[in-house]
């Protein structure tokens, strides 16, 4: 992350200042001396993520160039292998479906949760937490039951005649995305509520005294300033989902393999721990690299560091 | 000066019957109320008052239960206030975060698809206007109190709207700076010629500035006039008591006489209470400026009412004396003289206080019990 961008689109520093003018100049230099005598508060963490974070990772990496020659040949594997960078690329899709999915159901759940009494925003605020209180493992069994060709759904839509033949709606990509958009809804909603509930509404009244129609001052004014935590819940629920093992694998059809079943398949079944290695460091090179060319596009870190 | 924003002769605002009711209480009870064309008009009034409230109704922020909104003789009662054309300063501002001074002043311009060319010559001036012109590229965040403040009137006054409407703009600002803007705002009114409806607590600010002051209490206009009538001729007690400082006397009046319930005494008043038959349950209102000390055993005019009392406190006030004269029943009266006033008030001094038939209003005694009156029961040393 050290290179500098092309084209730097933070704002300047400010020029001379006029005399009299009494602007409170936000102090840009809030980076502090990182190390003093509190940082030692740290060491606990550091230590903790040195031991189970930095130091696998560092095996795993030693191990794709190792295991079980010395050389790049379990990454030659991979590239050479249309069906490994298949698998890779399916999974970008799926998870990019999943994210935008999860941004259009989660936005406006986000958004009425601000309008709603502080009972309802409550109920609103379990409902979406109730995932979190039930296994991974049960809820996708539970799709399973619903979606199946003898589900509910199907049975349904079969009863009412809607349909002739049941729809195929697990075993495909469907399913997947289903199961995996509800998981994902929470670390959506939460992190756009969180910056919604901080806009001020009066805003939005202003606007519209400025001759905005109401729709129009949504658009210009409030949607704008979500964009931070548009951004935080895209960035994890994206992340979150590239990683998924277990719906892909009860829902998913054969042409739906995500990587990290791939990986678990090469580990526990067929015993090539180098080659999943090589698998895990490539998700891990090819996702900063889509990270940092997102970060250039929209400029995280003007909302990050934001004036506001 | 350098304006090149058109000057006209603004737009006139009638609120007819206005009422709002909350669960409990009514915000707005029954206001009718003209603002003329290019008038500076001031709603005062102690918080809770309603003077938001109303602003916001004729804003179009809310809607009224009952009674008609007309800007220009047009009807607005039920237009949305994307479309009603008045311009509004909040006191918190409102600016957008998001967007540079620039961009928030070209706002209201761009929605009203107003040619690029136009928007950044008039945008310019705006700016140019509160004398903000080299900060146009900064955020809201990057911009002190007043600064932000200022953007907001430019961008309020950049698409010439019908009327300006301002909501306790200044009330965030320390006095300093307030006292310069409402200079500001004042010269703006006169440059740009629109009506500005005002909205401020503050009866130092509103006489101020204002051309008329219309004073609410408990959602109802309860006095209306220019800042002089309500100083000068406060039609009730509470309208004296807001405006200004005042010595009041609790009475009867009797044709040209007003007998303090008090003491006894009788003052001499000038012709009719504000031409109302004022009998029990009046209040005689003297400003501190129109009350004179003298020694003891000076002569005294003969159409002048006097009290005596002590001194009891002397505060200097740069411009002028301050002085609190005890009178032997215990209250106190408040008085304002010249550093170079004959007599040299020192505490514990034996004066006469007098003042002129002429300069006591008698009012109406509409409040309640007795409040902070300023003729006011002190511990005092000089019980009779
Ligand atoms: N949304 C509301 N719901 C209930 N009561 C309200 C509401 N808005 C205002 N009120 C009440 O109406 C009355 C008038 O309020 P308003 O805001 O107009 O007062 P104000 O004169 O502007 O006071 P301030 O100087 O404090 O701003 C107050 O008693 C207030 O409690
Ligand atoms: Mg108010």
């Amino acid at each position: 992350m050290t290179a500098a961008p092309a084209v730097d689109l933070r704002p300047a520093a400010p020029r001379g200042q006029h005399p009299g003018n009494l602007a409170s100049q936000p102090s840009r230099s809030t980076r502090k001396r990182w190390f003093d005598g509190w940082g030692l508060l740290m060491l606990p963490l550091a230590l903790f993520l040195l031991l189970v974070f930095v130091a696998p990772l560092a095996l795993v990496l030693a191990r794709s160039f190792t295991d079980p020659v010395t050389g790049l040949d379990n990454y030659r594997d991979f590239v050479s292998s249309s069906l490994y960078v298949d698998v890779l690329a399916n999974t970008f899709r799926i998870s990019g479906v999943v994210t935008l999915l999860t941004l259009v159901l989660g936005f406006p759940y986000a958004y009425l949760m601000t309008l709603a009494t502080p009972f309802w925003r409550g109920v609103m605020l379990i409902v979406v937490l109730v995932p979190f209180w039930t296994s991974l493992l049960v809820r996708t069994f539970a799709w399973v039951l619903m979606l199946g060709d003898t589900g509910v759904v199907n049975q349904t839509l079969l009863g009412l005649g809607v349909v002739e033949e049941p729809i195929a709606m697990i075993r495909n990509s469907t399913g997947v995305i289903i199961g995996m958009v509800q998981v994902m809804l929470p670390y959506a909603v939460l992190p756009l509520f969180a910056t919604m509930r901080s806009i001020d509404r009066r805003l939005l009244q202003a606007g519209e005294g400025l001759g905005a129609r109401p729709m129009t001052a949504f658009w210009r004014i409030y949607a704008p300033l979500t964009l931070p935590g548009v951004a935080a819940s895209c960035l994890l629920v994206f992340i979150s989902s590239i990683g998924f093992y277990v719906t892909p694998a009860l829902l998913g059809g054969p042409k739906d393999v995500m990587i990290g079943e791939l990986i678990v398949q090469q580990l526990s079944g067929v015993l090539r721990w180098g080659f999943a290695s090589a698998l895990a460091v490539a998700l891990l090179v090819v996702t900063a690299a889509l990270l940092l060319l997102v970060a250039r596009i929209v400029n995280v870190g003007k909302f990050m560091a934001g004036d506001r | 000066m350098q304006s090149q924003l058109s000057r006209d002769a603004g737009t006139s605002i009638d609120i007819r019957n206005v009422v709002k009711r909350y669960k409990g209480q009514t915000a707005v009870d029954d206001v009718t109320l003209s603002v003329e064309a290019g008038e500076f008009l001031t709603l005062l009034g102690a918080s809770g008052s309603g003077k938001s409230t109303l602003l916001n109704i004729v804003a179009g922020f809310i809607t009224a239960d009952a009674g008609r909104i007309e800007v220009g003789g047009r009807d607005l009662t039920t237009v949305p206030p994307h479309r009603r054309d008045l311009g509004m300063v909040f006191q918190h501002y409102a600016l957008f975060p998001h967007m540079t001074v620039w961009q928030n002043v070209a706002f209201p311009l761009k929605r009203r698809r107003v040619a690029k060319a136009q928007i950044a010559s008039r945008v310019r001036q705006a700016l140019e206007v509160v004398e903000l012109g080299h900060l146009a590229e900064r955020r809201p965040a990057q911009l002190s109190g007043g600064q932000q403040q200022r953007v907001a009137l430019a961008r309020a006054i950049v698409f010439e709207p019908q009327a300006l409407l301002m909501d306790e703009p200044l009330g965030a600002l320390d006095k300093r700076l307030r006292e310069q803007l409402q200079l500001e705002i004042k010269r703006l009114h006169h440059e740009l010629g629109t009506t500005f409806v005002f909205v401020t607590h503050d009866q130092e600010e509103a006489l101020a500035m204002s051309d008329r002051i219309a004073l609410l209490r408990d959602g109802r206009v309860v006095q209306i006039g220019s800042p002089q009538d309500l100083y000068d001729r406060p039609a009730s007690r509470y309208a004296a008591e807001f405006l200004g400082e005042s010595n009041l006397f609790t009475g009867r009046c009797d044709g040209r006489t007003f007998v303090d319930e008090r003491s006894g005494a009788a003052f001499t008043v000038a012709a009719g209470g504000n031409g109302v038959e004022l009998r029990n349950g009046s209040a005689l209102v003297v400003r501190p400026e129109h009350v004179m000390l003298a020694a003891d055993d000076a002569p005294l005019p003969a159409d002048h009412n006097t009290l005596d009392g002590l001194i009891r406190d002397v505060t200097y006030l740069g411009s002028g004396l301050r002085v609190e004269v005890a009178l032997p029943d215990g209250r106190h009266l408040v008085t304002r003289t010249g550093t170079r006033s004959g007599l040299r008030p020192q505490p514990g001094l034996p004066v006469v206080a007098h003042w002129h038939a002429e300069h006591a209003v008698v009012v109406a005694d509409d409040t309640g019990a007795a409040v902070s009156a300023t003729v006011s029961e002190t511990a005092s040393t000089v019980a009779a």
